[in-house]
């Protein structure tokens, strides 16, 4: 996954995810005076976008979000249309899609997000083993984000991924020199693609070590004189 | 700036240089020093040790690959804001 292309779909996933729980964890079927469509009495525009998204999902109901952008028609079907194109098999296939989802909603702690996307990941084909295992990285990295922001570390691994010199799609490749510049941006950024073998690491937190077992470690430093 | 001073590897008894090597392996490069999560979870070994161990048994390939596994990490990671 060296490629920048797997990243920017990892990146809409995330993005188009929260953009969806927020509305449903916050508003809802009914909350707050804000009542979703009910597909059953649905006509016009707003029928045919939810038909369109029963048919994506495979399933007779049309997920709340969109259940509650529906009352602006047009508004629905443009953010549908995002989440259509995000989460359609492209460089990452639609199972890892909802596998990302699925830790995003968990991260988050969306209930909305959680159920959908645990349901998503089943339909697609991912068994009880493979949940526990989006679950146990979410877990774990959930843990090793908060021990990183207590201790205040600094990224110290941001020149270890290689860059990604192909241009935007459809745009013309950048002259060397500036290429040169782009490789600066990619330093330090909080997602690293590694791949020598198949060693290929994803991000700064996710770099962490394999702790098998050490041994106790040496007595603590005296603290500096402050 | 971190709250603790974070000790060179040369600091950390013998056996958590095995632990350090095992970082390296992992990642398959050549780090100067251990990354700092690494000096941090090889502080405490009752700690560091099964976490540690949890971490790599999640990573494991198994129904997900280990690259797909790593952009998880780096999911949760951007959705917790962590800057490391």
């Amino acid at each position: 996954m060296q490629d920048d292309a797997f990243w920017y779909e990892a990146a809409q996933v995330v993005g188009i995810t929260n953009a969806l729980n927020v509305v449903a964890d916050t508003l809802g079927e009914a909350g707050a005076g804000f009542t979703a469509v009910d597909p059953a009495t649905a006509a016009g525009e707003t029928r045919a976008l939810f038909e369109e998204i029963a048919t994506f999902y495979e399933s007779a109901q049309v997920p709340l979000p969109f259940r509650l952008l529906a009352r602006d028609p047009g508004y629905a079907a443009d953010v549908w249309a995002a989440a259509r194109h995000t989460f359609a098999d492209h460089r990452l296939s639609r199972r890892l899609k909802e596998a990302l989802a699925f830790a995003v909603s968990v991260t988050s702690r969306s209930r909305f997000g959680t159920g959908f996307h645990l349901a998503e990941m089943r339909r697609l084909g991912v068994g009880e083993r493979g949940v526990m295992e989006v679950l146990g990285v979410t877990q774990m990295f959930s843990s090793y984000t908060k021990i990183a922001d207590t201790l205040q570390l600094e990224p110290d691994m941001g020149d270890i991924a290689p860059v990604d010199h192909s241009p935007a799609p459809g745009g013309a490749a950048a002259p060397a020199g500036r290429r040169a510049r782009g490789d600066g941006q990619v330093k330090g950024t909080s997602r690293a693609k590694i791949s020598k073998g198949d060693r290929r690491v994803a991000s700064r937190t996710s770099r962490m070590a394999v702790s098998p077992s050490p041994a106790p470690v040496s007595r603590r430093a005296a603290k500096k004189p402050v | 700036m971190p709250t603790v001073r974070l000790r060179d590897a040369s600091e950390y008894p013998e056996a958590a240089q095995k632990l350090f090597d095992l970082s390296k392996a992992w990642f398959n490069y050549d780090f100067a020093q251990p990354p700092a999560m690494s000096r941090v979870m090889a502080w405490d070994g009752g700690f560091g040790g099964p976490h540690g161990r949890a971490m790599k048994r999640a990573m494991a390939p198994g129904e997900f690959t280990r690259a797909e596994k790593e952009m998880v990490a780096a999911v949760v990671s951007g959705v917790n804001a962590c800057n490391y």
